[in-house]
């Protein structure tokens, strides 16, 4: 099989940089390991340096609404963070008094979400909360499995109730002027959150849960759509083994599910994320990258590797590929000409792309980027 | 090796990062609540049962099989492997008569196919039906694939010397379904293969691949078809030099990687031989091959990936071929399960749960109303033609009538 | 009689303590457990958790090794539910003396241990993950003992019985009248309130604190602190206890017990300033894997979850003030005969094996100096939760069809378990998906264990234990306590310590799987929870 560009990883670097090339004309397949961080993701940026205007239409051509408005979000424990960009259902607030009284609403039995947190968080704040619990008989079903009352399994309730939800809640409101909600809103239809914010007579705020991140694979879903509409492929739960270099150059892939079915590619971007998906992999000697045997920039002390305060910075997790400013991958000190490498792979070595999520976006389209100029030239 | 150089788990188990997005995608935690979930079942239960088996769970059997967490798994865990290897190891309950019969397609299909007038009549009445369901609690609104007279090795091995005249030969593992239920299935690749110069053999004997049976608690009993498919595929693809070629995700998916993975049957050495016809078919093509397709056909095709298809890699081969023949609206359905897996939509007990796993997807097919639905595994036709009314058909046979 | 005053003080929530406890108030005396942080937070919840046979020590020491084989039958009838009779190997690899094999089997027969030479293969049978290059196998009765659990258990009999428990409580100093002590000083951790309680007898049962507690009341007790680490795998990777059959040396013992298995252990003097903060060196690491991977070959490449040390509370002889003299057996004292402190016993040496004869020999004395006649019982009287045989009684008798949760829950608290089947389905739902830990659990241990903090609440059900070490349940766990205890930014602190305390003993394996799921909690904590 032959394609102008295979992305390795499927997370938001890779299905940035994939609707990005794949708009441009160049046919694209990215492969991934499995599912990917966006089942953890918070929801907005938290670092993001430029592109802004080129990052908000790029997802809202996928129908992923999203708002520049910097400020601070509101965490699942009730702090607060600063950023900048968001999806359009998690609220940038200017500062973190965002109102008045607040009525936090949790489900009875929902152990991952953390209204007593949200309430003294708020609380501190100078906000004056009250949290009350929903019993929705459309949710025993999940309470007869001790482990499946959890965001997406509710989520898929939701979808079905959310008109249920407004009057319920419009029951519990008093004079508050604002409404706390877990994040359990508009898996499959987008929608939702809105309409629920249209029917509830107060300032409607979702804060999140613990894991899988519903507006995660919201986004997720909707990318990856995007990303098949415009006509490029995405082999999923698929997995590089091996890469065919010669003179600096990639020229094919082998998968474990294609072996000996080479995957051909003129550029090649890799963005197989950090430890959690094994685009780095370490043990008690190093840190490498395996599908590449690439560069890696990392302590060779191990007992440098950590911070033994679990809260501070940890070493371990700024170790990345080594890249050149174009983002080339390195091998042996010497740049690969068509291997461009993005997001967290790259570790905390190129901090003028900003962290995490920022970091994953704009280096992917940096990538992309790259691969359409010396198209085009 | 160093000290830690690297760890390894049976099936992964511990590379599990406890990140629970397998239960995301699980179709039957969605449906059934009596299902501990894939990431319970899997890794989090090994590490109990590893201490003592008493901690195996019986509800481990609601499992489908369908492999959609390892697909979705970011650790590489073989969760459903986990799953049926306990199954295997700890749950020692007899089987059912009625999963025994459910089991053994190949058996159910020798006896049937001498009398497919009379069985097919038989087990289409309502009467049958009705004491199917509460005598061996097979549920009433199942159709029994309806039974062949002449199999397809009976209608291959009247076109045996015409078929050794093409230059280039392949092996063909039919499976039941096309021997006993679907012969037209395997005519239509012979057809599809000729075209392409190349002719079909049978394997000297095929048993059934064995999948009902070890999801149906017979493992013994499948690790003897293992076995004996295993020493037939070595027989093609060692001593003649034939790839072997199949047109049933799950009869893959089962040789492939069930074989070693839960029978421990050894197939090294002639897994990457084993191929489905649409990737042998697609590969010829990219080599050069050409199909000669009728200007005038005109179908829109709504392709559904079925589960073991998904876990195997190779829709994009189905998607591929499909796409390219010309005068086909193509389009790809959202990746879910249709909820039959083999014999499991059969049982009574599971009837509503294996409905409503396959709502979204049947919800999909009627929205999109296409002329036809694309499908490469019997068993997803069965479920998909029963609760939404489309013909089902194999790409294979989608192929063999667009071309001349 | 004032509300603070005692038959006795112990001083000290280890196993001896809590089974210092127990015994006393089993006699039928007014008791109170002061613990200046947690149960089990020394020595007792920081080694192998085997239940000896005693054959480790038939050599060397054949009164341990008799005492070890008397306790370890009386345990496996009074605490079914914290122990699991495994069964023991002792092999010989190629590279050690197979004559020393007949050696110690003589030795463990006349110290009354069942040791049976057996076939290599027989081993290799029995135990598939043992070294198959071992030349020799004797089977003998070892198995594994929960610590925790056990402690757990001691406590809550002391406290069905009449007992009082103060926890994350330091005594300050005693009260002292001439020759007597009188009572403590003490300082709750926690709401910060100092109080003084009053008992003719106070115990020590401290470990190696033992000697800075004496020191307090005026009297000293020579200890010398030697620092065992120890590595945690993620799974069992045997069924049975794996010694090396040599004279006892480093990491030469592996345990299974409960979900995971246990190597250890070093041993390396430390100063005294360490006891509280002991670190596991990467040299201790290394060590422990080489010597390990002897043992089972697996354990080369199988993944790691913890490390941790613990310190033994070595004692010098009594007639020898230079230290050089070290006793391993248990060191009773009796202040006031050895040095005219009168109301003052030291309990200390000995091991968690014989915690309960320990126990028996401390309430003997508080006994003699109080007057009190009543008979030892706590060797026929099974602890709560140890009614039944085994799990499967239990569990039985609890549900029609237990689920796992169910047998896990079962297999924790025993007969005790039957508590938190009450009927309502949202008590089952799990907060810890590794260890199978239910809101019923949790609710029940915060209700009857004393529980404060989410280490306390790991130390009585396993929540965080397992293989992601708190990443999606400390955070669940800590909403419940937080209802529990009615204090969010109390619990806020907390849940801080808790993943700092599972940090410490993931980084010094921090590699491979545990450092992918480090940088997971990592990522969920700071980045989504924002903590």
């Amino acid at each position: 099989m032959k394609y102008d560009t295979v992305i390795i990883g499927g997370g938001l670097s890779g299905l940035v940089a994939g609707i990005a090339l794949q708009k441009a004309g160049q046919n694209t397949a990215i492969i991934s390991t499995g599912q990917n961080a966006l089942h953890f993701f918070s929801g907005t940026f938290e670092s993001l340096k430029g592109d802004e205007q080129r990052i908000l239409d790029l997802f809202n051509e996928a129908g992923v609404r999203l708002h520049y408005s910097p400020g601070v979000r509101l965490t699942p424990m009730g702090t607060f963070k600063e950023s900048a960009l968001s999806l359009e259902d998690i609220d940038l607030f200017p500062s973190p008094k965002f109102a008045r009284k607040v009525l936090i609403v949790n489900f009875t039995g929902y152990h991952d979400f953390f209204s007593s947190f949200l309430a003294e968080g708020l609380e501190k704040e100078g906000m004056s909360c009250r949290v009350r619990f929903l019993n929705l008989p459309e949710l025993e079903q999940l309470q007869q499995s001790p482990s499946e009352m959890r965001s997406v399994q509710i989520a898929r309730v939701m979808d079905r109730i959310w008109e249920k939800v407004i009057q319920e809640v419009r029951v519990l409101l008093k004079d508050e002027d604002a409404v706390v909600l877990p994040q359990v809103f508009g898996l499959q239809d987008a929608s939702v959150p809105d309409r629920i914010r249209r029917g509830i007579p107060a300032h409607v705020v979702f804060a999140g849960t613990l894991p899988p991140s519903v507006p995660g694979i919201r986004t997720l879903i909707l990318l990856k759509q995007r990303f098949q509409l415009l006509g490029g492929t995405y082999l999923m739960g698929d997995e590089v083994v091996r890469a065919h270099t010669h003179d600096g150059v990639v020229h094919s892939v082998a998968t474990r599910n294609l072996d000996n079915h080479y995957i051909e590619a003129s550029n090649f971007i890799l963005c197989t994320g950090g430890y959690f998906s094994k685009g780095l992999v370490s043990n008690p000697f190093q840190v490498y990258e395996p599908i590449f045997g690439l560069d890696v920039a990392f302590n060779e002390d191990r007992n440098a590797w950590y911070n033994p305060a679990f809260r501070e910075d940890q070493p371990y997790m700024s170790f990345g590929v080594k890249a050149d400013e174009h983002l080339h991958a390195m091998e042996g000190g010497k740049a690969l000409e068509n291997l461009y490498v993005a997001g967290t792979l790259l570790g905390g070595t190129h901090p003028e792309f900003g962290t995490a999520a920022g970091l994953a976006i704009r280096t992917a389209l940096h990538a992309a980027d790259q691969i359409l100029k010396n198209v085009q030239a | 090796m160093k000290l830690q150089e690297y760890t390894k788990s049976r099936h992964n188990f511990e590379e599990c990062m406890k990140c629970t997005v397998c239960t995301a995608y699980c179709p039957v935690l969605q449906a059934n609540p009596l299902y501990p979930g894939p990431k319970q079942a899997g890794p989090d239960g090994e590490r109990l049962r590893l201490k003592d088996p008493y901690f195996f769970n019986q509800a481990l059997k609601y499992c489908l099989n369908c492999k959609r967490c390892e697909v979705a798994c970011p650790s590489g865990v073989h969760v459903a492997d986990l799953i049926q290897s306990a199954r295997i190891k700890y749950d020692h309950t007899p089987p059912k008569l009625r999963d025994t019969l459910l089991a053994n397609t190949d058996f159910m299909g020798k006896m049937a196919r001498p009398f497919a007038p009379i069985v097919n009549g038989v087990t289409g009445l309502g009467i049958t039906k009705t004491i199917l369901d509460a005598t061996l609690k097979i549920d009433r609104h199942r159709t029994f694939p309806k039974y062949s007279a002449p199999g397809f090795e009976y209608w291959l091995g009247r076109h045996k010397k015409e078929q050794a005249a093409f230059p280039e030969q392949v092996a063909y593992f039919h499976g039941c379904y096309v021997n006993y239920n679907y012969p037209q299935l395997g005519k239509d690749l012979v057809k599809v293969l000729n075209a392409l110069g190349v002719g079909v053999q049978l394997l000297e004997k095929e048993k059934c691949c064995g999948i009902a049976l070890i999801t149906n608690g017979m493992s013994a009993q499948a690790r003897k078809h293992a076995e004996h498919n295993v020493a037939q595929l070595r027989q093609a693809v060692l001593d003649k030099g034939l790839k072997v070629l199949t047109t049933s995700s799950t009869c893959t998916l089962t040789m492939r990687d069930e074989y070693p993975n839960l029978l421990g049957v050894d197939n090294a050495d002639v897994r990457e031989s084993l191929l489905m016809a649409t990737r042998f078919i697609f590969e010829k093509l990219e080599k050069g091959a050409t199909l000669k397709f009728k200007a005038d056909y005109h179908k829109k095709i709504a392709y559904h990936v079925p589960c073991h298809l998904e876990k195997l890699g190779w829709g994009i081969f189905s998607v591929k071929l499909l796409s390219m023949i010309p005068g086909v609206e193509f389009i790809l359905l959202d990746s879910n399960c249709c909820g039959i897996s083999g014999t499991y939509g059969f049982k009574k007990e599971n009837y509503e749960v294996s409905q409503a796993i396959g709502a979204p997807l049947f919800a999909q097919i009627k929205s999109v109303n296409p002329d036809v639905v694309a499908c490469d595994c019997e068993t997803c036709k069965w479920q998909i033609e029963m609760s939404t009314g489309y013909t089902v058909m194999n790409p294979i046979s989608i192929l063999a009538e667009a071309i001349e | 009689m004032n509300a603070n005053e005692f038959d006795v003080i112990i001083i000290g929530g280890g196993i001896t303590g809590a089974g210092t406890q127990r015994d006393c108030a089993m006699r039928g005396l007014r008791t109170l457990l002061i613990e200046r942080s947690d149960i089990a937070t020394g020595a007792t919840g920081r080694n192998h958790g085997l239940l000896h046979s005693g054959a480790r020590y038939a050599v060397n020491d054949a009164e341990s090794a008799r005492e070890c084989i008397e306790e370890n039958m009386i345990l496996r009838r009074i605490a079914s539910h914290c122990i699991d009779e495994t069964n023991g190997l002792f092999i010989t690899l190629p590279e050690d003396d197979l004559a020393y094999q007949q050696t110690f089997v003589e030795s463990c027969l006349k110290s009354g241990i069942n040791a049976e030479i057996i076939d290599p293969d027989l081993a290799r049978r029995l135990e598939p993950s043992v070294n198959p290059e071992l030349i020799g196998a004797v089977k003998v009765p070892d198995g594994s003992v929960d610590p925790f659990r056990l402690c757990a258990a001691n406590m809550l009999d002391a406290k069905l019985h009449g007992g009082q428990v103060r926890l994350h409580t330091e005594v300050t100093g005693f009260i002292k009248e001439g020759d007597t002590i009188k009572g403590v000083h003490t300082h709750n951790h926690q709401n910060g309130e100092d109080v003084d309680y009053y008992a003719p007898v106070t115990v020590n049962a401290c470990g190696i604190w033992g000697q800075h507690i004496a020191q307090m009341a005026g009297v000293h007790v020579g200890m010398f602190p030697a620092k065992g680490a120890l590595l945690i795998f993620a799974h069992r990777v045997n069924n049975l206890v794996i010694n090396r059959c040599r004279k006892p040396s480093n990491a030469d013992i592996l345990v299974p017990g409960d979900t995971v298995c246990i190597i250890g252990t070093t041993s390396t003097r430390i100063p005294f300033e360490e006891c509280d903060n002991v670190a596991v060196t990467p040299d201790e690491v290394t060590l422990l894997i080489t010597e390990g991977a002897k043992l089972a070959p697996s354990l080369s490449q199988t993944r790691i979850l913890r490390a941790y040390a613990g310190v033994r509370p070595l004692v010098s002889a009594d007639d020898d003030p230079s230290g050089r003299n070290i006793s391993r057996g248990i060191v009773c004292l009796d202040h006031e005969v050895r040095d005219g402190l009168k109301g003052f016993v030291t309990i200390t040496g000995g091991k968690l094996m014989t915690y309960r004869l320990m126990a028996e020999m401390a309430t003997d004395v508080v006994c003699r100096k109080l007057g009190v006649e009543k008979a030892c019982e706590t060797a026929q009287v099974p602890l709560p939760g140890s009614e039944e045989p085994s799990y499967e009684e239990v569990a039985k008798k609890i549900w029609e069809s237990p689920t796992m949760a169910q047998k896990a829950a079962a297999a924790r608290m025993g007969t005790r378990a039957a508590r938190i089947r009450t009927g309502d389905r949202r008590d089952e739902a799990l907060i810890c998906e590794c260890e199978e830990v239910s809101v019923g659990e949790i609710n029940a241990a915060i209700d009857r264990l004393e529980v404060s903090t989410l280490t306390d609440l790991r130390r009585r059900t396993r929540v965080g234990m397992g293989t992601c070490q708190g990443e999606f349940c400390a955070c669940r766990a800590a909403g419940l306590l937080a209802k529990a205890h009615g204090c969010v930014a109390r619990e806020r602190a907390d849940l801080e310590d808790f993943l700092q305390e599972r940090w410490k003993g993931n980084f010094p394996i921090g590699w491979g799987d545990t450092l992918r799921e480090a940088e997971y909690t990592q990522w969920v904590y700071k980045h989504v929870l924002g903590l």
